[in-house]
């Protein structure tokens, strides 16, 4: 069986486990795409990261007291360590001179530390129940058993219903917290329900990816999420169906492939829509970015061709055999060779013959480009206070973002000149 | 009248060293009022002590002769623009959707009557035809004017506002300070942190000169001397930081029982 169809056996639920590894997956991670959108936007994604290697010692504490793996228990213990780290790292910050990213450095790997020699100590302790808790590590799916996805369920909803009910106050809170105070909202209230939902979706979530990658199924998918839209609730909303889509995708390829950890493979499902999104999410895609540059280059290579073409004699048609302008231009004969072909289908230039000739339209537009050139050449001459000598590579530059609204109030500002800091026409 | 603002002894202390100390002063009410002072002369920590931001460690505040609480829905608060992050994901109209919340508290639906006092909050500054521009892509100015619609949203009595001449073009400027006459024209209180000099004496009627402590206060024509200035500009008081210096590095309280 190739990779797709083993992965897409596990959606047909064929094996009675399935069922439970896809819904608890699913509930983790969608509660932790909800949760992290806030965690985002008030920039304490760090925080997450102490939460969750903070958990560590909570689990385990919590198996040495209740001698067994009752998910209930370990998700207590996990929740009450989690929450005196951040307490921890807020108190620091606050009262000492210890600032907030070395007082989060200090706080992960004591607690991480602590956590792992009590995890070292139960394992040497020959209690047989503790198989699967070093799971908690890297995270393991198909660890989770029925009472475990019921437990999910009911806390998860209790998380939803919280963030949803005090929606307005969180975003607030997460946008302008000195307006909240002001306006009378309960900011203690607010970073109350904020902390203690992080801190249990943390703790929960640590079964199915682990601590070392919890944080990164906090903050990914809210990240991923803020590519694609600028309105809080659609990304909250996107944030949550990306975050399940990889918890489920991801667990499906752990459980098929057995054996293998389902933390990284969530995270690596989260991290290809990360980088997606990055490429070409519509708002700050770097896609855009990169159609928007070539775009320009194509602008700048065409102004600067037909600008060879600019008769200051005349004002009027050229005529140019194609190694006077390579002689005359300083481009590459392959660029100039593009530029001319643009022109050319832009009609902006005939070829008759090995002869080039402006038509009407080309020698406007050569005309307008010598203009904004030489009109920005007198304005920072005379705003900047610019030599002559020193205006002209700027202008070269400038020449092409110049839009005939600037053109407009350059000219208005300059009053309508005639003449350049070189003393040559300004054509019109 | 009744006193917009009254503070009695009012002491921040910040890391154990006082950021304003013995604040003491009655403002009146329908005038803007200035708050001047050097860089760190604690203005910005005045107006967050007096709106309840930060609590203060001495003294205490009364808004319209009463607690903050009970007159919150008459008092208007309108942060340094630099104070949040104008990335998150948010429209102008949302930004200006918060002055409603004022009234309308952590659950309540905004009806009709609220889209309208938006909307014309909005048409006030003019910033009508940016009502769904993504707040990312606004100018300082614009970003200025889209934190005093919010607060016209709130149909306030007393505006606290901390600088918001800071960063906006002139034009803005000159904008901002026609709403603000037309505010105090309607009867309003308008409690304005500002730094530059020049301009103060045009923009304010009254004025609150502070160097961590308070230097002077009252009418602009009164308190706007040049000895006046120069005991506000001229430096803090030698003894006086000798004390604070102290208090912070042997940890002495500043009140005792």
């Amino acid at each position: 069986m190739n990779f797709f169809t083993e992965i897409a056996s596990f959606f047909t639920f064929s094996e009675p486990n399935v069922k439970v590894v896809f819904w608890g997956s699913l509930i983790l991670c969608s509660i932790s795409g909800l949760v992290g959108t806030f965690t985002l936007l008030r920039k304490r994604s760090l925080i997450g990261d102490v939460i969750s290697h903070s958990v560590l010692p909570g689990i385990a504490l919590a198996f040495i007291i209740g001698q067994q793996k009752n998910p209930l228990y370990l998700i207590i213990g996990a929740t009450v360590t989690g929450w005196i780290s951040t307490y921890l790292v807020d108190y620091i910050t606050k009262h000492s001179k210890i600032k907030n990213d070395t007082a989060i450095a200090l706080i992960l790997s004591v607690f991480f530390g602590v956590g792992v020699l009590l995890l070292t100590h139960i394992q040497h302790s020959g209690n047989a129940s503790q198989s699967g808790l070093d799971q908690f590590i890297f995270g393991r799916a198909s660890a989770m058993n029925m009472s475990d996805v019921w437990l999910f369920t009911i806390v998860g909803s209790i998380i939803t219903l919280l963030v949803v009910v005090f929606f307005r106050g969180l975003s607030l809170l997460s946008f302008d917290e000195s307006y909240s105070q002001s306006i009378g909202f309960p900011n203690e209230l607010l970073k109350l329900v904020l902390s203690i939902t992080t801190v249990v979706t943390v703790a929960m979530g640590v079964q199915a990816v682990g601590v070392v990658l919890m944080s990164a199924l906090l903050i990914t998918p809210a990240a991923c999420a803020k590519f694609w839209t600028n309105k809080i609730i659609p990304m909250a909303i996107l944030a949550v169906v990306l975050s399940g889509v990889s918890g489920v995708l991801g667990s499906a390829i752990s459980y098929t492939y057995n054996g293998m950890p389902t933390g990284p493979w969530i995270v690596v499902v989260i991290s290809l829509f990360a980088f997606i999104s990055a490429f070409i999410g519509s708002k700050h895609g770097l896609l855009k970015k990169y159609i928007q540059r070539a775009k320009n280059n194509t602008k700048i290579l065409r102004e600067n061709t037909i600008k060879l073409f600019f008769n200051p004699d005349t004002l009027g048609e050229t005529t140019f055999q194609f190694e006077d302008i390579f002689e005359k231009s300083n481009m590459q004969r392959g660029t100039l060779k593009k530029g001319l072909k643009l022109l050319k289908s832009d009609d902006l230039i005939t070829l008759d013959n090995g002869t080039y000739t402006t038509t009407e339209e080309g020698i406007n537009e050569a005309k307008a480009i010598v203009r904004k050139h030489r009109l920005w050449e007198l304005y920072i001459s005379r705003f900047m206070h610019l030599q002559p000598d020193h205006v002209h590579d700027d202008a070269e530059g400038i020449e092409h973002v110049i839009t005939p609204e600037i053109e407009k109030e350059l000219e208005k500002e300059l009053d309508f000149p005639t003449k350049d800091p070189h003393d040559s026409d300004i054509p019109y | 009248m009744e006193p917009s603002v009254e503070t009695h002894n009012l002491t921040v202390i910040y890391d154990k060293k006082p950021a304003i100390w013995n604040i003491d002063f009655t403002l009146p009410t329908g005038k803007i009022i200035g708050i001047m002072g050097p860089n760190g002369s604690g203005k910005s920590t005045l107006l967050k002590a007096i709106m309840g931001i930060i609590e203060p460690n001495i003294g205490y505040s009364k808004v319209f002769d009463k607690e903050l609480d009970d007159v919150r829905t008459r008092v208007s608060y309108v942060p340094q623009r630099q104070s949040v992050d104008w990335d998150f994901p948010a429209s102008v109209w949302d930004v200006v959707a918060m002055g409603r919340f004022a009234t309308k508290g952590l659950f309540k639906r905004l009806s009709k009557e609220d889209n309208d006092i938006i909307t014309e909050s909005l048409a006030k500054v003019n910033m009508t035809p940016f009502t769904n521009r993504q707040i990312s892509q606004l100018s300082g100015g614009q970003q200025q004017r889209v934190f005093l619609a919010r607060a016209l949203a709130q149909n306030a009595d007393l505006y606290l506002m901390d600088e918001p001449f800071v960063g906006v073009d002139a034009a803005t400027e000159q904008a901002i300070i026609n709403l603000l006459k037309s505010m105090r024209d309607a009867g309003k209180t308008l409690l304005v942190v500002h730094h530059d000099l020049h301009t103060a004496q045009d923009y304010f009627e009254h004025m609150v000169l502070l160097n961590s402590r308070l230097v002077a206060e009252g009418p602009t024509d009164e308190v706007f001397t040049q000895e006046i200035l120069t005991e506000t500009y001229g430096g803090t008081l030698t003894t006086l930081s000798k004390v604070a210096s102290a208090l912070k590095e042997k940890d002495f309280p500043m009140r005792h029982k």
